[in-house]
């Protein structure tokens, strides 16, 4: 494909790369050994892992009794974490779908690593739908409108929670093929370059033959543009459904009509956040930083600003509608939010997320790496208190003041959590060792010096 | 060697006819008739061998896979010769008595087990009522902790050797003239009266000592002293148009609170017959939380401020006044203006005390006599037998057993070392030089542990007893199930030991195949039955109804032959003690027994009805007092009554008078089960004995350890928050405008749903509604023990309690509401809070949101006052809470697999077997009635409350599913009863009645406070509820068409 440059522009990729040296560049950490860093770092992933592994099965074992829920809040951290990581997922389904319609060349070298991201963190999200059922063993597959021999037993197509079933399976399914299919003509790059027979076979068997004709090139131009497009309704839709789980119900705080654009805000600011947090390190630790710019970075922070404005707005106007309602329980959800004893828990959702990015409005901010790495990791956690609050402060306190109680997780559930940063990270390690994380084919029609 | 030889089976053979050859490659070459078999009608089978093979191979192979899993075994015997009045599946009821409460009850059986108590609704006098104790006491039943044997020494022995040991010993002693207690609390049971007279006779020696742990010894001796008759006279609370009451807990744990309750309630319509209630306490009771008008008092002013009141009377009638210094009164003027009230309802007003002390229970008996209240609302003529043990006598007991006076004792049903004020001394004198002693009790107790034998009694269900309630009135109770151990009435224990069982041991071959190797009970109902004197006929009329009502006794005055002057002028001095320091009384809980029931998981689980605490005793204390203490709710406390020092968990108790704390008796069972061992503290240790125990301490010191100990709680929030849930209105509003206080606004609402129709082939079925009149109930909590043991609800424990995991389907929440702040009457302010309010108020005036929660505001700027007097002063309300079955229920539309759906009968249904628990139904239940099983709570070590362990098992319900873990559950509107009842209706080809469907909660409830039935059927009772001006849906305006609807709460104030 030939691609058109101006002159004029900035360069997307510095360091005056020729088309071999992009292919060094990103075949490096695959060919090599792993670093002492890696191992580390994978090591550490491992152990939280395997500690994510123990804690499921004691809570499997024993009943979710062992996490802090009550029969007053019966949704907790596990639903809270759900929603953060689905969040999470959605700055990468956005950089590779929507910015590919879009023709937003700056994103060739970020992608891949973003879409990587949205997949663990779909994964690791999977994890809490799971394993907040009383009884996975049947709730694995009772959810699933399978045909049965019990008559009109079916799913209830009105309960949210069926819609998330199809709303999250349809995205990681989509997520992977985008993921996957992009990933070809690199494996392919691999496959060529390999030595060992190992090698050879695995990579020649994942790069399903790709020949680099022109006819193949076609074709995965055409099936990119079309998952592109089933792909971009998704960056919308899943959250939306997320939301909805919230939303269709009569808890005070949680039935509101504006969640839906809320949570797509919210999930691609603290996906932006997520991408922000891995990036400022990958393109650090592997030698990336002709690929990954200070252009891309920057680029970033203006979407977590505005969509950190955006989620403020929501935030205000969630407020000024429950006023304006004239319903006391819904005025009371959000006057206890802000002073009931979770107070502490809006005080740091407010300032992480409607206050903080405002520091982007300023041009050191959004192009000093290490800066942009503690606020994405600031982002990350006002974003977590967000769903924290919407969960927890509705809920403890509801309609009747005679049930209104407290919820502190117990250590299950925080070790939960820390395991699924486990399995986030495991996939993560696994994929910058054995994957390219940059995709080359698109990166090299980029380069000025093929000119 | 060849064999040449050719053999050929026939003709075709030799020949070797090609159609011949073809036709023998097939076995069956005529085709197996197995169409002929299995084609009946148009069955086709075309299968050839192979085929069959496949599919029975397959068959096979999959039945044996399938068999792999290891199923456990569970063993159904069935009845080898069937009794003919048990049919398996179809439950039997008898009339009974129970032990605990000495009620009349209807015992529920299945297949041989009792499996549920209800009151007995046939007599008449006790009104059916029964409580929390009676219904728990089912579990008790298959406590596995029991004893299985008689204990001698300590160890397990068997009956023969212990009776021989004890007659051996109890004739030596008696023929040595040395003296033998028996102590026991009170009986009133004529034929174990005369079961222990009989051993007297035949043990000379032997002193019978009667006491009660919580003792009602001062009524007695005060209507000893003013009318000459040593007796609790019945008390008439549906005769009475004004009560009052000075600490007498009436509703709950005072005397017969069960019948109580049904009498009072019987008045407590809103109407022109509707009964005013005052209460003067210390304490916040259940009876004080019901009052119209409640004045905190200190129980050590109660002598003088009754004293105050008979003087006001004495005023107002022209009679001469007690000489005292000064009239003593309540903030608000509160005995002034109770006089006028008593006044005007001369004859037709009930006085009552709680107290102990018989000069001020001898000037209520004054102020009754005085208000003529002797021939309507108390009848002396025919007394109350349920308490008639004397306080001097075990005072005197315990000082000489101490002193080594006694050479034997024994304990019959009583745990002196645990429930009197003197359990060190009586511990010290078993200890010591004791020939013989020997405790009856059925778990190892404080007093058992201490004895030399234990003769474990029976449960009450497995043995046979009469009871004398009142004067007139005998109860019967027999058993519903042979001995579960090898226990042994301790009625036949006496006679054995006396000597005299023989006679009535008729050792027939039924005795023998009912009881077995067991000791037997049926020589008890021989003797009950010489004892009655009545033929075998009547005996069994008797024993069917379960009671024998004798002639009504008509009450008459009694003559007031006490000198009043003298008991004021000792009233007045013994005021004038003062000591520093707080007033601690104990008082008795809801359903423990004073400890006697410390042992049974759902009396511990069950919240305490004024501060909802579970599974331990705390100090509840003022607000003003504690806040100058640093006392918040649950810090533990350091309590020192002079020598006596204790640690104990505090909480912040509104109502509690200033200056004042109080402690639940029946805690700190040191010698019990794994449920009631070493929970709380023991109060009676710290209470003074004496000739009249009297349960209030003065001049307590307590102070905060700094230390935390966290109260099971199962509610912590106490404020409305200004929320229309709870409606109430006053008696005058409500005679004007029978809609006052329930005048709102209906919201517009328009539904997304499709109404459900409820019908059935065209025509209406079945609509089950529920109907709850707030102002009959009490809140006595005796709904939600039945609706447990109904229901097979697990108790989960402490722990899980703590973190609000309780498993109660329903559950009674409680209101507190200011009455005045800084002494004004804020009533209109809190009204509009609270929704009380006139009618005229509200005329063309809706309330608006925003005025209540002005009004909220208001009162809150206002509650600065550090004497804190509007804490003290609160009114209380009781709204039973269960599952609203909601016409649009927000839990069935989120259910992702359709667990919970709509019944074509309006009910909201669970299907356990769907659930997948993900908990959403729970979270979008606006009245959180759900309970999630976060763990295995019916069969875990962890949560082993009787109901976990095999023996325990035997109570539960087999009509009702039990619940694994992992699934939501929440009331069913008891569909078990609502089914059998239909079928019952269809077998006998009519239609279903109305009041053919009990709940188990309407069923328990005492006051009828809950009325289920059919919305569709134009005569139920529920329908017109439905219809009644005070009816009201709690969250109305939610548009989820909850089936339950409530009526306003109207105050007589």
């Amino acid at each position: 494909m030939h691609q058109i440059e101006s002159q004029i522009r900035p360069r997307l990729i510095h360091g005056d790369k020729s088309i071999t040296d992009v292919s060094n560049d990103i075949c490096r950490p695959i060919e090599n050994k792993p670093t002492n860093a890696w191992r580390l770092g994978f090591g550490i992933s491992v152990l939280f892992l395997a500690l994510l592994a123990g804690t499921l099965f004691w809570t499997t074992w024993t009943g979710i009794g062992v996490w802090h829920l009550n029969n007053t809040v019966m949704w907790g951290w596990d639903i809270t974490n759900f929603v953060f990581w689905v969040g999470i997922g959605h700055a990468g389904t956005l950089i590779s779908a929507i910015l590919l319609l879009f023709r937003q060349k700056w994103r060739m070298s970020i992608n891949r690593s973003a879409e990587a991201m949205t997949i663990f963190a779909v994964m690791c999200a999977a994890v809490f739908p799971l394993f907040h059922m009383g009884r996975i063993w049947v709730g694995m597959y009772w959810v699933l409108p399978l045909p049965n021999a019990f008559g009109s037993l079916w799913v209830n197509f009105n309960s949210p929670l069926l819609w998330d079933v199809f709303a999250i399976t349809t995205y990681f399914t989509v997520s992977l093929l985008f993921w996957y299919l992009g990933m070809i003509p690199d494996i392919a790059t691999v496959r060529d370059r390999a030595k060992s027979k190992s090698r050879k076979f695995w990579y020649g068997f994942f790069s399903m033959g790709w020949n680099g004709s022109a006819r193949s090139w076609h074709r995965y131009e055409i099936v990119s543009l079309i998952l592109a497009g089933i792909s971009t309704p998704l960056v919308l839709s899943v959250h939306t459904i997320v939301s909805m789980d919230f939303a269709t119900s009569v808890v005070p705080g949680w039935h509101t009509t504006i969640f839906p654009p809320y949570f797509v805000a919210g999930a691609i600011f603290s996906g932006f956040g997520m991408v922000l947090t891995l990036l400022v390190i990958a393109r650090k630790v592997m030698n990336y930083e002709d690929y990954i710019t200070i252009g891309h970075l920057e680029a970033m922070a203006k979407v977590v600003m505005l969509t950190g404005t955006l989620v403020g707005i929501a935030y205000l106007t969630e407020f000024f509608i429950a006023a304006y309602s004239g319903v006391v329980y819904e005025q009371y959800a959000f006057i206890n939010r802000a002073t009931g004893p979770y107070w502490w828990a809006y005080a740091t959702m407010m300032s992480c997320n409607l206050l903080a990015p405002q520091v982007f409005w300023f041009k050191w901010c959004r192009t000093t790496p290490w800066f942009l790495f503690v606020m994405s990791i600031i982002v990350n956690i006002g974003m977590w208190f967000e769903r924290f609050v919407i969960i927890v402060t509705s809920l403890h306190r509801e309609y009747l003041p005679s049930r209104w109680a407290m919820y502190v997780p117990s250590w299950v559930e925080v070790a939960i959590f820390l395991g699924t940063f486990g399995l986030f990270f495991t996939c993560f390690f696994l994929f910058a060792k054995y994957l390219p994380v940059i995709n080359m084919s698109e990166v090299k029609s980029i380069l000025k010096s093929r000119e | 060697m060849t064999n040449n030889k050719q053999y050929w089976k026939g003709e075709e053979d030799l020949v070797r006819d090609p159609s011949f050859i073809q036709a023998s490659k097939n076995e069956f070459s005529e085709g197996l008739p197995l169409e002929e078999v299995l084609n009946e009608s148009d069955f086709e089978l075309s299968s050839n061998r192979r085929d069959f093979l496949k599919m029975f191979g397959f068959s096979v192979s999959a039945v044996a896979l399938a068999a792999c899993n290891k199923a456990p075994v569970r063993n159904a015997i069935p009845y080898l010769i069937k009794p003919d009045d048990v049919t398996p599946g179809v439950p039997n009821y008898y009339s009974s008595t129970c032990g605990i409460t000495g009620m009349p009850i209807e015992v529920k059986t299945r297949e041989g087990r009792p499996i549920k108590i209800d009151g007995n609704p046939r007599v008449k006098a006790l009104k059916g009522g029964f409580s929390v104790a009676g219904q728990a006491a089912v579990y008790d039943l298959y406590d596995n902790e029991r004893l299985k044997k008689p204990l001698r020494a300590g160890k397990e022995s068997n009956w023969a050797e212990v009776d021989k040991d004890i007659s051996k010993i109890l004739n030596n002693l008696s023929a040595a003239g040395e003296k033998i207690a028996l102590v026991s609390n009170t009986i009133n049971s004529p034929s174990t009266l005369s079961a222990i007279n009989d051993f007297k006779t035949k043990f000379e020696s032997v002193e019978h000592i009667q006491y009660d742990p919580i003792s009602y010894s001062g009524i007695i001796e005060a209507n000893r002293m003013t009318f000459g008759q040593a007796v609790i006279p019945s008390y008439h609370f549906d005769k009475a148009d004004v009560i009052v009451s000075f600490n007498a807990d009436f509703l709950d744990t005072w005397l017969l609170g069960e019948t109580f309750s049904v009498d009072y309630v019987s008045r407590r319509t809103p109407g022109d017959d509707m009964s005013k209630h005052i209460q003067f306490e210390s304490a916040l009771s259940l009876t004080g939380s019901n009052a119209d008008v409640r004045y905190p008092m200190q129980t050590k002013n109660e002598g003088m401020l009754l004293v105050s009141l008979y003087n006001e009377l004495a005023q107002l009638n022209g009679v001469n006044q007690l000489p005292v210094v000064g009239q003593a009164d309540v903030a608000g003027q509160g005995v002034k203006k109770t006089a006028a009230i008593l006044n005007k309802a001369k004859g037709k007003s009930l006085v009552v005390c709680g107290s102990n002390n018989p000069k001020n229970q001898g000037i209520v008996n004054a102020i009754n006599s005085l208000l003529g209240n002797y021939t309507s609302t108390i009848n002396i003529n025919n007394p109350i037998k349920r308490y008639a043990g004397s306080d001097a006598q075990i005072q005197s007991f315990a000082k000489d057993l101490a002193a080594g006076a006694y050479a034997g004792v024994i304990f019959y049903g009583s745990n002196p070392v645990f429930d009197t004020p003197y359990g060190d001394s009586i511990a010290k004198g078993l200890k010591n030089k004791i020939k013989l002693s020997v405790s009856s009790c059925s778990n190892l107790d404080e007093t058992g542990k201490l004895c030399q034998f234990v003769a474990p009694d029976n449960h009450f269900l497995e043995s046979w007893n009469d009871y004398q309630p009142l004067g007139n009135l005998f109860t019967l109770g027999q058993p519903t199930i042979s001995p579960v151990f090898d226990t042994r009435q301790m009625q036949v224990s006496l006679l054995t030991w006396a000597g005299n069982i023989g006679e009535y041991n008729t050792n027939t071959l039924a005795d023998r195949g009912i009881y077995g190797e067991k000791q037997s009970s049926a020589p008890y109902y021989n003797y009950i039955k010489s004892k009655w004197a009545v033929d075998d006929k009547t005996f069994n009329t008797y024993l069917h109804d379960g009671y024998v009502q004798k002639e009504d006794i008509p009450a008459t005055a009694p003559s007031f032959i006490a000198n009043a002057v003298d008991m004021a002028a000792s009233i007045e001095a013994e005021s004038k003690q003062n000591k520093e320091g707080i007033e601690l009384t104990f008082i008795e809980k809801t359903g423990i027994a004073a400890g006697k029931m410390a042992n049974n998981p759902l009396v511990q689980e069950l919240p305490d009805p004024i501060s909802k605490v579970t599974w331990h005793n705390y100090i509840a204390m003022a607000k003003a007092n504690a806040e100058k203490l640093g006392i918040k709710d649950n810090t533990v406390v350091n309590v020192t009554i002079g020598k006596d020092k204790f640690a104990i968990p505090a909480i912040i108790q509104p109502g509690q008078a200033n200056g004042t704390a109080s402690i639940h008796l029946g805690y700190g069972r040191k010698v019990a089960g794994k449920v009631g061992k070493g929970r709380g503290v023991n109060g009676f240790a710290s209470i003074n004995g004496g000739e009249f125990t009297n349960y209030t301490v003065q001049g307590a010191k307590i102070e905060a350890t700094g230390e935390e100990y966290k109260l099971a709680r199962t509610q912590t929030h106490h404020h409305i928050e200004g929320r229309d849930i709870i409606r109430e209105t006053t008696l005058d509003a409500y005679k004007k405008d029978k809609k006052a206080g329930n005048r709102y606004e209906k919201p517009q609402v328009v539904s997304l749903w499709y109404e459900h129709d409820y019908q059935k082939d065209g025509a209406p079925n079945h609509l089950w509604g529920m109907a709850i009149d707030m102002n009959k109930c009490t809140g006595c909590s005796a709904c939600i023990v039945s609706c447990s043991v109904e229901n097979n609800v697990p108790v989960v424990g402490e722990v899980e309690v703590r973190r609000r995991r309780e498993m109660h389907w329903l559950r009674i929440d409680r209101y507190y509401t200011f009455n005045n702040v800084n002494n004004v009457d804020y009533k209109d302010a809190v009204s509009e809070v609270n929704l009380v309010a006139t009618s005229a108020d509200f005329e063309g005036d809706k309330i608006t949101k925003e005025k209540a929660l002005k009004a909220i505001d208001h009162v809150e700027s206002q509650s600065t006052d550090p004497t804190y007097a509007h804490y003290e002063n609160v009114s209380v309300v009781h709204q039973p809470m269960l599952c609203q079955h909601c016409g649009s229920a927000p839990c069935e539309t989120v259910c992702p697999v359709l667990a919970t759906t709509h019944s074509t009968e309006g009910l909201n249904q669970m299907t356990y077997n769907r659930c997948i628990g993900t908990k959403y139904c729970g979270n979008n239940c606006p009245y959180k009635v759900r309970r999630f099983n976060w763990f295995r709570y019916n069969d875990n070590a962890q949560f082993d409350f009787h109901f976990s362990n095999d023996l325990g098992k035997m109570v539960i319900n087999p009509d009702v599913t039990v619940r694994t873990r992992g699934v939501m559950e929440k009331c069913s509107f008891c569909v078990q009863r609502i089914q059998s009842a239909k079928l019952s209706a269809k077998r006998e080809g009519r239609k279903l009645e109305d009041g053919d469907v009990k709940t188990a909660c309407q069923r328990a409830c005492p006051a009828d406070a809950i009325v289920f039935g059919d919305l569709h059927d134009k005569n139920s009772e529920v329908r017109q509820l439905f219809q009644n001006e005070r009816a009201y849906s709690v969250l109305e305006e939610l548009n989820v068409k909850p089936s339950i609807r409530y009526m306003t709460k109207v105050r007589n104030v």
